[in-house]
């Protein structure tokens, strides 16, 4: 019965595992934190547009204050007359 | 510069400060951008060579497999999406007959190009076929010379066999392809006749047409190539073993997994019993119990998203191509699912309805979530804490990772659950149509709206917005802390991958495999490839000496955690190493995988082999982390309707049989609000779908079909959530403005309650993530409020329009209710400002205006409506409509949603029935909104122009009084007494001989009414001017020191020094700014100086005049131009009794005209002129100075007495009392009434207008009293007096 072949250099391949081992380490550390600066970017952005997003709506509220109040400006200085007394 | 630590520098990051207050209601909403993860094994397993097991013939036919799998999908999804060309062609009308050929090689052209993609699917599955066959045939040679084959190459094989079957199936159930094609060959034949050398063309052809038009051809073709030679049962009962005990198991599989497993069993089984071998020894294996058990679990396996398969209709329909398996009867008479008797569809029907489990699932998942957040809690708490306890840390890990793996799970099962629902509702499509609440039944539904629109109740749908939003919140919670919980994953996994190699083969070498030689070779080759002896030896040694102190006790030795996660390779490697432990490399070797009693290595030791087993296969779906959870929270399928679009001959379903929009309606038009914060969650389905369009089907079309459905959809989306949002604030703003006392009495009250719903976290949303985009869903509602609000308005004003004057009452409570509702909205959503809004609406921006859309349409009903043809009742001080005149014609009033009114039905009537309490009549309410709506801006606006009305009267009826006048006779006596009642009648009827001048009787006596009717207004809005400004000064005198004083002279009480609010904000700025602490005293004195400056504005405001005063003041000086011709001085110097023709002895006249017509039996003037001319009457009387010279001789008042002396001298005879005055009671008591009256009316002018004060301020040429109260504001208004005529 042909059993499956097993490791022919055993002691080779078990050092070389060791070291893969340490590699990987490395390896996965630098990619996680990697991943984690671009998460943070995303998320950063992500704050960032929705903090732009109220301050908009802020904006949006004065602007159409202010829209309103210039036409009552403009209402008002057309009739220089009526604050001539 | 000093370098910094990577992970320090980004542990430096999370001080950084991101809250965005975001409700997470919408799920992932992620462009997933799919890398290869770890289960695709990067390297295509080119790495598997480095552990020296001899695998490379076995890496070498995985790889071939799996890019065969790749094609194939791409094959499948080529033919999903096909949609029929022929529907598309043209055809040429007659007149063009002679052109037809170039139409025939037009249209060969491009469906050539469809048919090579077919021909490239015929080819290619001829292709794979054999490759497969090769492979399975060279894998299962007894004599074996290769090592494998390995589990990932069996998976490979079914993968493949998975995406062979779904290809056949998909062949068969379309239509259209068969279709297009004897259209491509009739074009052929008219197109190749003049080609050469067509016989190969044609041969191909005819080929690509058998293949075609065969059912189930590609399985046939498979078969022929796997029994080429005798030898593939051994694989193909292998792969059933593995099969059947996975699906047994259950454990390791998630759902797509488990679907391709239970596709291709069926397929397995016909062809392991279509050898010519005897068929029973696959039953030795595995008992057809079990196989039956799987089939009939599962009735209906979901194949692509609108077609599904079953596997005992697929059996059946085998065994006409397949006649060895015809005698497997037990197998054949599982019935299909449309065969299924009523009791075991309602089985089934239990079994795959979400709605019955969806308690459960609420529970698992509130569970879940709990867990899984207090598992975050604990890691970031670990994180956070420096050199902690090796055991804590490993536990805390340990844990994240069970739920993690349970997470998996949940998410596999509950989407499994959608999976099989579909399949289960396609496969029974609604039978009764018309049962359905469709308002639209009389239109015929296509099958897809049976199996789709018809097939989900109310509650159905409603139960599948649940799971989906709990699929996608949960998703969404597990993709957030990716990169938190990563390391944690691998560390655990490593230490679990070297507690078994380290610690468990170590145990297993040294006891029950000491003997056997060759299997604790394969054992410890296993530790050779994985085992990481050296981890973390940079801890320091106290450390490492304690954690060893613990380590040594329970387990044979210790190994320290490393945050690295064994590779696909690795795995690859060690499952291989597993199988050929237990099954010794024989594929013959009877038994299961596991199962095996007459295995020669121990039961417990069999059971930790397997356990882990297992536990290595969904290790890898741990480290494919994002795509895992991509995978199981994809529902794009729920969108995809290929395979019915194409039966039912139509080029897309309306939005309505969408299933994906009918959940999002669902949620908008439940009742419940239950779901409503999960109503985002439908639309993430269409971000899945198209991804799936784009990444998976490659198929542009189908995008921009999905955009184009989802611009629709969001845009309804949007228009009906705003509706719904309006509607219940309008309606809790109703119903909280709704009088209490008369909820209390209401017998079913409730319906007046509404019931909260909750729109704050749906109004949060910034950003939906939308395709890609984002969109601020925020502000859209914003705008549409603003929007809604002000077309809200519109109308109201609008409906005041086209009403009378009463209406002022309901529409302001209209108005309060949508201001009221609009205070309620900006809680949560920065809307426009009411006022802004009210004040653009009413057109009433413009700083110099000050008329208001709102007062000149009161003006404008007032003088076309109110004065002419309201009277007065002096009693009730009420105006109401006069019977006696035809109303005017007004524009129909406009109708609107009820949420325009009040929100809800029973909200409407209930507050309309307060509102017609006040449309029959106008009075004091009516006042009080009048006030209250123009407000102090446009009132003096509307006053002015009232009292225009009246100086305009004045003028217009001066001429009519001229005529009058002129008509009286020279001289008119004192009535005499001896004539007694009758004959004072009698001459006073023949002294005023007006009776050619009626109608300029009638024109006088309306202009006087009108006058009348106007001060009275004033009157009534005096009244309730000084009831505001009372309030106001109750609110105000306290802050103000002020007392009332005794004569009712307003006092104050501080004399000279600053009133109470301006030395109470003094003092507190004086104690602020002397302690120390103050940080900011600069704010305190301005706020003591703004104290100051509202106690001058607010006693500035406190004299307040009277309108009434003031309109009288303005009708005396008004009245001053025809004093030489209503009032002549006597040139005698005295009282001139008989020739006079003062404005009195004409209202005298006229007096008695109208209460002689009064009292007439049809009376009618009365109803026509009300109590308002003796108002008018009286009033310029009074202001004339003649109200002496009215009461001694006006022609009523003489009758009056003469009737007094009369009655009293018929008292002294003894006579009848009835006698003389007989006849004439009704006129009597009409003239006592008008006494009576008149006699009010010159009491409240006393009162108002005291003449000699009058007399003694006099009024100036230009117009402007000098009165004891100052109009100081208001002169203008008597400077721009209109002096007509003057």
């Amino acid at each position: 019965m042909a059993r499956a072949g097993g490791i022919t250099n055993a002691v080779n391949v078990g050092i070389a595992v060791q070291a893969d081992w340490e590699n990987r380490e490395f390896i996965s550390h630098i990619s996680l934190n990697v991943r984690r600066l671009f998460e943070f970017l995303v998320q950063f952005e992500a704050t960032t547009k929705s903090k732009l997003a109220s301050l908009n709506e802020k904006l949006d509220v004065l602007e159409r204050r202010l829209e309103l109040l210039e036409v009552q400006v403009s209402t008002a200085s057309a009739n220089p007359s009526l604050f001539s007394t | 510069m000093m370098a910094v630590p990577v992970e320090e520098a980004i542990a430096a990051l999370s001080t950084f400060s991101l809250e965005d207050e975001q409700p997470e209601v919408q799920g992932p909403g992620v462009w997933i951008s799919t890398e290869r993860g770890a289960t695709d094994s990067p390297v295509e397993y080119s790495d598997v060579s480095a552990y020296r097991l001899s695998l490379s013939e076995d890496t070498k036919a995985l790889n071939q497999l799996n890019a065969l799998i790749q094609e194939g999908k791409e094959m499948a999804s080529v033919l999903y999406t096909y949609r029929s060309c022929v529907k598309a062609l043209p055809q040429l009308p007659d007149s063009m007959k002679q052109s037809q050929a170039d139409l025939y090689l037009e249209t060969y052209q491009v469906l050539d190009l469809e048919m090579s993609r077919l021909r490239e699917i015929q080819r290619w599955q001829a292709s794979a076929s054999s490759k497969l066959a090769a492979d399975m045939q060279r894998f299962s040679r007894p004599e074996r010379r290769i090592n494998g084959p390995s589990i990932s190459h069996l998976w490979s094989m079914l993968k493949l066999l998975d995406v062979l079957v779904q290809l056949d199936h998909l062949k068969n159930a379309k239509a259209s392809i068969p279709n297009d094609f004897s259209w491509y060959k009739r074009t052929f034949t008219q197109v190749s006749g003049q080609w050469q050398d067509t016989d190969s063309m044609r041969e191909e052809l005819d080929d690509l047409q058998i293949f075609l038009s065969t059912r189930w051809a590609i399985l046939l073709n498979l078969h022929v190539e796997m029994f080429r030679v005798n030898n593939v049962e051994d694989i193909l009962q292998v792969l059933i073993v593995f099969v059947v005990e996975s699906l047994e198991l259950d454990f390791a599989l998630l759902f797509p997994e488990r679907h391709v497993l239970l596709r291709v069993l069926p397929v397995l089984v016909v062809l392991a019993t279509s050898s010519e071998k005897d068929s029973e020894s696959l039953y030795k294996r595995v008992k057809i119990n079990r196989l039956i058990n799987i089939f009939k679990n599962d009735a209906v396996i979901p194949a692509f998203p609108d077609l599904h398969l079953s596997p005992a209709a697929i059996m059946k329909e085998l065994t006409t191509y397949f006649q060895k398996f015809s005698s497997q009867t037990r197998l054949l008479t599982l019935p299909a699912p449309h065969e299924l008797p009523l009791r075991e569809a309602q089985d089934y029907q239990r079994h795959y309805l979400i709605i019955n489990h969806i308690g459960v699932i609420r529970a698992e998942h509130d569970d879940f979530t709990v867990r899984f957040a207090s598992a975050m809690n604990q890691l970031l708490l670990l994180k956070s804490t420096d050199g902690s306890d090796v055991d804590w840390s490993k536990e805390v890990k340990g844990n994240m990772y069970d739920m993690i793996v349970e997470g998996f799970q949940l998410l596999s099962r509950w989407t499994a659950r959608i999976w099989e629902q579909c399949a289960w509702k396609f496969s029974r499509p609604c039978k009764d149509v018309t049962n359905v609440e469709l308002h639209d039944s009389s239109a015929s539904f296509s099958d897809y709206e049976k199996v789709v629109r018809c097939n989900y109740t109310t509650e159905e749908r409603r139960a599948l917005v649940e799971l989906v939003s709990y699929i996608k919140s949960v998703g969404s919670m597990m993709q957030r802390c990716d990169t938190l919980v990563a390391d944690a994953l691998w560390e655990t996994i490593h230490a679990e991958v070297q507690d078994f190699v380290q610690n468990t083969l170590a145990t297993m070498l040294k006891t029950s495999f000491r003997k056997k030689k060759d299997l604790s070779r394969i054992l410890s080759d296993m530790r050779t490839l994985s085992a990481d002896w050296m981890a973390n030896t940079n801890k320091s040694e106290s450390e490492l000496q304690s954690s060893q102190h613990g380590g040594e006790e329970s387990k044979g030795s210790f190994f320290y955690p490393r945050a690295v996660a064994p590779t696909a390779a690795q795995v690859h490697c060690l499952q291989f190493l597993i199988y050929e432990v237990v099954s010794g490399g024989n594929l013959r070797r009877p038994g299961g995988l596991f199962g095996n009693s007459a295995s020669e290595i121990p039961v417990n030791d069999l059971k930790q082999l397997e356990t882990f087993f297992y536990k290595l296969g969904f290790f890898l779906h741990i480290l494919d982390y994002t795509v895992t959870v991509a995978t199981l929270t994809d529902l794009g399928f729920l969108w995809f309707r290929e395979f019915y679009l194409e039966s039912s001959r139509v080029i897309q379903f309306p939005i309505e049989c969408s299933l994906p929009w009918m959940l999002v309606d669902c949620v908008l038009e439940s009742p419940n609000s239950g779901l409503l914060e999960s109503v985002l969650m439908p639309f993430d389905v269409y971000n899945d779908s198209a991804q799936q369009a784009l990444v998976v089907l490659k198929q542009r079309f189908l995008y921009d079909e999905i955009e184009a459905e989802v611009d629709h959809g969001f845009d309804i989306f949007v228009s009906k959530l705003c509706e719904t949002i309006f509607t219940y604030h309008k309606s809790w703003a109703a119903s909280e403005l709704l009088d209490p006392s008369f909820c209390f009495t209401s017998d079913n009250a409730e319906k007046y309650a509404v019931q909260p719903m909750r729109f704050n976290m749906l109004l949060k949303m910034t950003k939906v993530k939308l395709l890609g985009r984002t969109i601020n869903l925020r502000s859209l509602i914003t705008e549409r409020m603003n929007k809604v609000f002000r077309e809200n308005l519109e109308f109201l004003f609008d409906r005041f329009e086209c009403q009378d004057l009463c209406a002022i009452v309901e529409l302001e409570k209209l108005l309060d209710v949508l201001k009221h509702a609009h205070e309620l909205l900006s809680r949560y959503l920065s809307i426009d400002y009411f006022s802004l809004m009210l004040n653009e609406m009413q057109e009433n921006i413009s700083l110099v205006s000050f008329s208001s859309r709102l007062a000149s349409q009161i003006w404008s009903e007032m003088q076309s409506d109110f004065l002419p043809n309201f009277i007065l009742c002096n009693t009730t001080q009420r105006f109401i409509r006069s019977t006696k005149v035809t109303p005017l014609q007004k524009p129909s009033i406009p109708s609107a949603k009820p949420n325009f009114y009040c929100g809800t039905q029973d909200l409407n009537s209930a507050h309309q029935s307060f509102a017609r309490l006040h449309s029959g009549f106008f009075g004091i309410p009516h006042m009080f909104s009048i006030a209250r709506l123009l407000g102090s801006r446009s009132l003096p606006w509307l006053i002015r122009a009232l009292l225009d009305h009246i100086s305009n009267k004045i003028t217009l009826i001066e001429p009519m009084i001229t005529g009058l006048q002129e008509s009286l006779p020279k001289t008119i006596g004192l009535l005499p007494f001896d004539g007694g009642v009758t004959a004072c009648v009698r001459l006073v009827k023949e002294n005023l001989n007006w009776g050619t001048k009626s109608e300029l009787k009638a024109e006088v006596l309306r202009g006087i009414k009108e006058i009348g009717s106007v001060l009275y207004w004033m009157g009534l809005l005096d009244i309730v001017l000084i009831e505001t400004d009372t309030m106001h000064f109750m609110q105000t005198a306290p802050w103000l020191g002020l007392v009332p004083g005794a004569d009712g002279q307003i006092l104050n009480a501080h004399d000279g020094g600053d009133s109470p609010v301006v030395s109470l904000f003094k003092s507190t700025t004086a104690a602020m700014v002397s302690s120390p602490g103050c940080p900011n005293p600069n704010s305190f004195h301005i706020m003591a100086k703004q104290a100051e400056a509202a106690d001058l504005l607010y006693k500035a405001n406190l004299n307040t005049g009277s309108v009434l005063e003031y309109a009288l003041a303005f009708t005396s000086a008004a009245l001053d131009k025809y004093c030489s011709k209503w009032s002549a001085v006597p040139k005698t110097g005295f009282i001139d009794i008989t020739t006079t023709k003062d404005f009195y002895r004409i209202y005298s006249g006229l007096q008695i005209g109208y209460l002689e017509a009064s009292v007439q039996v049809p009376a009618n003037s009365h109803e026509r002129l009300g109590d308002s001319v003796a108002w008018g009457g009286c009033t310029i009387i009074y202001l004339l100075g003649q109200q002496l010279h009215f009461e001694l001789f006006d022609f009523s008042y003489q009758i009056l007495n003469i009737a007094e002396v009369e009655a009293a001298s018929v008292v002294q005879t003894n006579k009848n009392p009835h006698f003389l005055v007989q006849g004439w009671d009704a006129l009597l008591e009409a003239m006592k009434k008008a006494r009576r009256l008149n006699n009010h009316v010159f009491s409240m002018l006393k009162a108002r207008c005291p003449l000699e004060e009058k007399t003694a301020c006099a009024i100036k040429q230009s117009g402007a009293p000098l009165h004891r109260i100052k109009f100081e504001n208001t002169v203008s208004a008597f400077e721009t007096l209109p002096q007509k005529g003057a």
